[in-house]
């Protein structure tokens, strides 16, 4: 333990350079997969013959690609069919951002879909308007329903950074291995990146669970 | 006066409609009780009565003023909560107390709201359940939250849809004085129940549905007296004691 954290501070510049591509990976691949992946569940539920079949669909086949596959993809075969080049830091985003995307469109279309509609026309009977509606019945429910699922794909997104390695992308995995090629001392390096793993993602993984076990009631008659 | 006419709605995987042709008055000061089998269209006129549920055909009024509910964008000006409902399997908003469930439609708004909410929580028994999710309480206490959420919203007209299910015998007899009290506040109300002795004691006008038809209807007299074979044959499952002339049941079965 000792000598991974000697490590880890020896080679705390590099390790922060990494930590800080795989966190701009991130910061470009949450957003896009929360806000656009959103946008995309709603319209996917609002016309759901259209969008919703189409959404649904690509989802259903990007599942079955591993992701590794569709970086490699995106990043050899489309990109010399286009003749085009582009920095692999962004052909990663491309390929995560649309991952993401898909996922969380479809947790929250299926939400959407899945919403209990008479939480609604409890609403009305009771005299709520439209807006308070969406506001204090609709939104509280879906954001319980759906958070915790969110939650997990991002944590997974921030694991799939590491494929960003394999296309040259220097996140925080292909600094590790530079490392190790310098000192060859794989226990300690790949120990130390999986305590900053550990150090992100569990609680994260924990907050997911809190919030699950909060968030989905037991409706079951006593 | 809510009042219901012609009313006529078909879902697209049933064989029959699920209303045809009903016509039906909830006057206020009135408790009218509507009985019949499942499946018969009683939820479906109160969804229907309640303007949340769209109807094929027929028209409603309330008080001379006519609604529509239709599927898309909601009823203007909006009839709730002059009109409100209590569903059968009562619809709680789960994310909120007990108290947020009762308080959330009017509290903001009203200056008594403390004082109406320890009526409510009086008049329902709801002591010591205040700040209790949905889902931490007991389906009758569901239930009288349900009741109250409704009954705190002072409607006009009343419509509970089995809201006597899971309730215990103290608890019946105490939502029968509350309706016998807010009949005479002059609160309209529709109740769908199977528990004949309640709607005996309670209607001052019972209907009779089958098959999406009303079939028979007349004041409390007919639970007695049933005109009808499809009546008297209901009665007699369902009570078997009740006085129903045997030949109507035998006359029917013969034919």
């Amino acid at each position: 333990m000792e000598e991974t954290l000697g490590i880890l501070w020896s080679y705390r510049r590099e390790f922060l350079d990494g930590l800080r591509v795989t966190l701009q990976l991130c910061l470009l691949v949450w957003p896009i997969g929360l806000v656009a992946g959103t946008l995309m569940g709603i319209a996917g539920a609002r016309w759901r013959p259209t969008v919703g079949r189409l959404t649904s669909g690509a989802s259903f086949v990007l599942t079955g690609v591993p992701t590794l596959v569709f970086l490699f993809w995106l990043h050899y075969p489309l990109q010399a069919m286009l003749k085009v080049v582009i920095d692999p830091f962004y052909t990663a985003v491309t390929a995560l951002g649309i991952l993401n995307m898909l996922q969380v469109s479809d947790t929250v279309r299926r939400a959407l879909l899945d919403f209990p509609r008479q939480f609604v026309k409890a609403a009305h009977a009771s005299g709520l308007t439209a807006v308070q509606t969406v506001i204090r019945i609709q939104l509280p429910i879906l954001f319980r329903q759906t958070l915790p699922s969110l939650l997990v794909t991002q944590i997974a997104m921030l694991q799939a950074t590491l494929f960003a390695s394999l296309i040259s992308v220097d996140e925080i995995f292909r600094i590790a291995q530079r490392i190790n090629s310098e000192v060859y001392k794989p226990v300690q390096i790949y120990s130390a990146l999986a305590l900053l793993f550990v150090v992100v993602c569990v609680p994260m993984h924990g907050l997911a669970a809190v919030l699950r076990e909060k968030y989905t009631r037991d409706y079951s008659e006593r | 006066m809510l009042t219901g006419t012609a009313l006529h709605k078909q879902f697209a995987s049933a064989e029959r409609p699920a209303l045809d042709g009903v016509d039906i008055e909830v006057r206020a000061g009135t408790i009218t009780t509507v009985l019949g089998s499942n499946g018969c269209g009683k939820s479906t006129l109160l969804g229907a009565l309640a303007l949340l549920d769209p109807i094929d055909s027929g028209s409603i009024t309330m008080d001379g003023a006519p609604y529509r509910a239709s599927v898309r964008g909601l009823p203007d000006p909006s009839p709730w909560p002059t009109v409100t409902i209590v569903f059968q399997r009562l619809f709680l908003w789960p994310h909120l107390t007990v108290r947020q469930n009762v308080n959330l439609p009017w509290a903001a708004s009203a200056r008594d709201a403390n004082e109406r909410f320890s009526e409510m929580v009086s008049r329902f028994d709801l002591g010591g359940l205040e700040d209790r999710y949905p889902n931490e309480i007991s389906i009758g206490q569901q239930q009288r939250v349900a009741l109250a959420r409704a009954v705190a919203l002072k409607p006009k007209y009343l419509l509970l849809d089995e809201a006597t299910s899971a309730l215990d015998v103290k608890h019946v007899t105490s939502l029968l004085g509350l309706l016998k009290e807010l009949r005479s506040e002059g609160v309209g109300i529709l109740l769908v129940t199977h528990m004949i002795g309640f709607a005996r004691e309670a209607a001052d006008h019972v209907v009779f549905m089958a098959d999406g038809r009303i079939v028979e209807q007349g004041g409390a007299d007919i639970l007695a007296a049933p005109d009808t074979p499809e009546l008297s044959r209901f009665l007699a499952v369902l009570e078997p004691s009740v006085a129903v002339p045997r030949s109507v049941v035998d006359g029917e079965m013969a034919s």
